[in-house]
């Protein structure tokens, strides 16, 4: 027996006031004057004594009547199996098995499939079954059915994938299983190496009460020794305009044996091109460089390739090269060589892209210029209307625009381009420079800014800069200290316009010449070309999206080739991303079966880890605390009139209590008749 | 009296708690005892001693005075007129005034009820020419009133101004008395009789000696006899001042039979040597006193 508030019993405390009570006003009884004690000295003095007895009585039935109705409120609850034996022993098991990456080291899978062969044997007619693997997610096999031998074959064409190992999503599959199921035992059975790694806490998987979970652990008797990749690092460099990549690869021995002389290889496009052997010490990481290798190609496959060991999947390590892409920057100014010099080294400098300038002045813009051009910088210039409109279309079409408004500049009033109007210049020379402040730190422009010390523009001084007004539309990334915008930006079509209220060289500002012009030019300029570095690969579990890796503009039908030789269709208006399961190179084609993107997906290198866990944290996390291992039949869930019958004694209490007070009332009623 | 005050009608049967509070006790007890007279059909008692009573005939030695003539013309004997006793006799109240006394519980104290009843009873007397006289007591005499037929008033006050205080006993006053009461009279002893039967009746024998009429009056309040107490209490004694812890409800049956055991021995011990006694509860009206009282003097007179 349970109570639902056992706060109440704080209040038997109370039943110290009528002892209290009693005590106190015997002692505080008045002295009654008589005029002669002659006949009550003659009665025998027992006759007080019994009457003290008789006075215990009724304080008892007083107490008696207290706790019960105290106990009362407490809300006893009686835990009692409700279920006939027979139905009682119906078991709804759902075996859990690991499939992650690390079930594949030793014998672990072949000992897991057993240990979930083992569990179904024990299935009798009424019980019922399901099969669950799980890694980073969780997937049903087979949905709770009685057939063993469909059981049996789930788990045996089971395999481990390539993902690592997270207890809770399997765990609130097979929670789910239960709460749908209507038999009153229910188990789970986690069959996994259980490794550390795959645990961070509760992570919200509960099991429904009642529930009853056993952990089945598969180790391997003997540790073998066990080579990871990690990672590998690319290092660019240009060598008689051809571009090398030299691939350094990560290998860590997470095994406590010493792992000597075991070959590593770099493979690129398939052929294996350097072959290196490694040494690492128990718990110890080395790093292992290769000779550069020449990038001809897009989406060139390389992968890092070590000797086979217990665990075969962490020996690869997959990446994709591909040639850098120089980003097309037009630069129009006035054909003064003080102006655009700041500029122009600016965007010499640089490799992640490269940017390749070509410098126009005023109408000379050809529409060829700005077809190739990502972004056209107009640096301080007069701009005819014919060129604003050119401009404008080229914006909306995806192009970026930076204007820097010095002096000199102008704008068609008939042409609605820029963030801003620009008006008047504004003079700092005399009294303070105009600082700039109030930034946006929150965009992509200045977001390289935000850490301390990692840039400062108030430190800036600007003596003249034109004042501007922002227009609809636009959004105000920086302002000078006396409130007007110094940095605007706009978003016409699919382009982008940005627009400096100052110049870009010496004339009215320091600013070309401080640590943060370079890195701001570059962001600004690779923001509005909407550049984003390629990932050399992915992680098994990550989303690989479609719109992502191919250009701007694309359309038709395409198709994902996947490693292992399945054909993934993205069609037109669903969506176009696909979650990575298998290690190996993700192929994207296009129209005429034409590759448009590779994408390299590894497995996670923390799943190498095997450090194990005690199983019995994910049982105290998950399970139901009250149900044990050798739980009877307990696990139905009570229906409401099962539930109000468990708890109906504190009904009778009350009702005991109330009568036992009543016949106090009689009996000290009697007793002072008497 | 220069001034007759009336009867108040039915004063006699008035709660005496009513009574206690009029204070002025010449008031009270001409009240009480004028509308006891006029309620009476017939007084109990034969009056003045010019009074007849009875005819008895002639023995020698009878004075031929008495001789009623008038009786012997019509027979031819002699017969004697008898006339009633002599009337003008002695009558003294004895009052307990010891401490024990003063305790009432409904209103009116023991020793109230007791003084209304001495004033209303030497009232009564004085009406009849005769003399009254007072005594108060506790371990000792504490006022004397001889016994006078000019006394009336004089009894009145020290009535009003007497207050009991102190423990009482019988025997050593009531002895000492005894000597004094030369001239055979009424006594009335009026108290609590918180003593054993026989000590109380071997105190007040001697007052008998002289040929005196005793009345003894038992005055008790309602919860000396009831025992009506519910809590348990410690329980004072008024005149020793002993404590003793008491629980009334398991002593109450018992305490019952005890002064019950006590009123009949009382009662027995008097009837043998021939007292009129009377217990009065404090709670009845005066009235059950008086008539009493009256039926005893009847019957003591006709015995004679």
């Amino acid at each position: 027996m349970s109570f639902l508030a056992p706060l109440f019993f704080l209040a038997l405390a109370g039943l110290a006031i009528p002892v209290l009570l009693h005590l106190t006003q015997r002692e505080k009884k008045q002295i009654v004057r008589f005029p002669s004690l002659m006949f009550v000295r003659r009665i025998p003095y027992q006759s007080v004594r019994r009457r003290k007895i008789q006075n215990w009585l009724l304080l008892m039935v007083r107490l008696a009547a207290l706790a019960l109705i105290i106990s009362a409120f407490a809300r006893p609850l009686i835990e009692r199996a409700t279920i006939p034996l027979s139905v009682a022993t119906a078991r709804e098991v759902v075996i859990l098995l690991d499939a992650s990456y690390s079930m594949g080291f030793g014998d672990r899978w072949t000992r897991a499939q057993a240990a979930a062969r083992e569990q179904i044997a024990t299935l009798t007619a009424s019980d019922r079954g399901s099969v669950v693997l799980f890694g980073s997610g969780a997937e049903i096999l087979i949905r709770s059915t009685a057939e063993r031998s469909r059981l049996d074959a789930s788990v045996d064409a089971a395999a481990p994938g390539a993902s690592a190992t997270r207890f809770a999503p399997g765990l609130k599959v097979a929670g789910s299983i239960l709460a749908d199921s209507t038999l009153p035992r229910r188990e789970v059975v986690l069959i996994s190496d259980f490794q550390r790694g795959g645990w961070r806490g509760e992570e919200g998987a509960r099991l429904p009460p009642g529930a009853v979970l056993t952990p089945v652990e598969v180790q391997s008797p003997a540790e073998r020794p066990n080579l990871s990749v990690t990672g590998v690092t690319l290092a660019r460099s240009s060598f008689s305009d051809q571009q090398r990549v030299t691939v350094t690869a990560g290998v860590v021995n997470r095994t406590e044996q010493r792992v000597a002389g075991s070959s590593i290889t770099l493979e690129v496009g398939g052929l294996t091109t350097g072959t290196r052997s490694v040494d690492v010490e128990p718990g110890g990481s080395t790093s292992v460089t290769f000779d550069a290798v020449t990038v001809s190609a897009r989406n060139m496959r390389g992968t890092v390739r070590l000797a086979e060991d217990a665990l075969a999947t962490d020996n690869a390590f997959n990446f994709v090269m591909s040639p850098s892409v120089p980003l097309h920057v037009t630069v129009v100014d006035r054909g003064v060589a003080s102006a655009g010099v700041y500029l122009a080294r600016v965007l010499s400098i640089g490799d992640t892209p490269r940017f390749e300038t070509v410098t126009r002045q005023g109408d000379a813009v050809s529409d060829e210029d700005l077809r190739r051009s990502a972004v056209v910088v107009l640096n301080d210039i007069e701009v005819t209307a014919a060129l604003a409109r050119r401009l404008a279309r080229y914006v909306e079409q995806g192009g970026g625009l930076f204007v820097a408004a010095g002096s000199r500049a102008r704008w068609p009033q008939e042409v609605d381009l820029l963030p801003a109007a620009i008006g008047p210049p504004v003079d700092r020379t005399r009294g303070d420079a105009a600082r700039v402040g109030s930034l946006e730190y929150g965009h992509p422009v200045f977001e390289l800014f935000r850490a301390a010390r990692s840039g400062d523009f108030s430190s800036i001084p600007i003596y003249g800069y034109r004042s501007l007004t922002a227009a609809t539309g636009a959004q105000v990334l920086a302002r000078f200290d006396a409130g007007t915008p110094a940095v605007l930006e706009r978003r016409l079509g699919q382009g982008r316009v940005l627009l400096w209220a100052s110049t870009l060289d010496v004339s009215w500002s320091d600013f070309p010449t401080k640590p943060v012009f370079l890195p701001f030019i570059h962001q600004a300029v690779r923001h509005l070309a909407g550049y984003s570095e390629p990932e050399p690969w992915l992680t098994v579990g990550e989303v690989f999206s479609g719109s992502a890796v191919t250009s701007r503009g694309r359309t038709g039908p395409r198709v994902v080739l996947t490693p292992s030789g399945r054909r993934v269709p993205f069609d037109d208006e669903g969506s176009d991303v696909l979650e990575l399961t298998e290690q190996g190179f993700y192929e994207l084609r296009g129209e005429g079966n034409q590759s448009e993107a590779v994408v390299a997906a590894n497995v996670d290198p923390a799943e190498a880890d095997l450090t194990p866990m005690d199983p019995k944290e994910i049982v105290a996390a998950a399970g139901d605390p009250g149900a044990g291992p050798a739980a009877g039949p307990g696990g139905a869930p009570m229906t409401p009139e099962t539930r109000e019958k468990n708890q109906r004694l504190w009904w009778y209490l009350l009702c005991a209590g109330l009568l036992l007070l009543g016949a106090d009332t009689l009996l000290s009623n009697r007793m002072a008749k008497a | 009296m220069a001034v007759e005050i009336h009867a108040i009608p039915g004063a006699r049967f008035m709660d005496p708690a009513v009574l206690a509070r009029i204070g002025n006790l010449d008031l009270v007890a001409r009240a009480v005892v004028d509308g006891f007279i006029n309620g009476l059909h017939k007084a109990p008692y034969f009056g003045a001693s010019v009074d007849f009573a009875e005819h008895r005939g002639y023995v020698p030695g009878d004075d031929i005075r008495r001789m009623d003539w008038r009786l012997w013309a019509r027979t031819d004997r002699y017969y004697i007129k008898e006339y009633e006793a002599e009337s003008n006799m002695n009558f003294s109240v004895l009052l307990d005034v010891s401490k024990s006394m003063d305790y009432g519980s409904r209103g009116i104290t023991k020793f109230d009820y007791a003084r209304i009843l001495t004033a209303c009873l030497t009232n009564l007397v004085h009406r009849q020419r005769d003399r009254v006289g007072f005594i108060a007591f506790d371990n000792e005499v504490v006022e004397h009133v001889p016994s006078s037929a000019k006394h009336m008033d004089t009894v009145l006050h020290v009535l009003d101004r007497i207050k009991p205080g102190r423990p009482g006993g019988l025997k050593a006053p009531l002895h000492r008395l005894a000597e004094h009461f030369g001239r055979r009279g009424v006594l009335v002893v009026i108290s609590d009789f918180y003593e054993d039967p026989e000590a109380v009746v071997d105190a007040l024998s001697p007052l008998r000696f002289r040929g005196n009429d005793l009345v003894v009056f038992h005055v008790l309040d309602p919860s000396e006899l009831e025992f009506g107490f519910t809590d348990a209490q410690p329980f004072e004694d008024l005149e020793s001042g002993e404590q003793m812890p008491v629980v009334p409800e398991a002593f109450r049956a018992e305490y019952r039979s005890l002064v019950r055991a006590h009123i009949d021995a009382l009662a027995q011990a008097f009837a043998a040597v021939r007292v009129d006694y009377t217990q009065l509860d404090t709670s009845k009206p005066l009235d059950f006193a008086l008539v009493n009282y009256l039926n005893g003097r009847a019957r003591t007179m006709r015995i004679r």
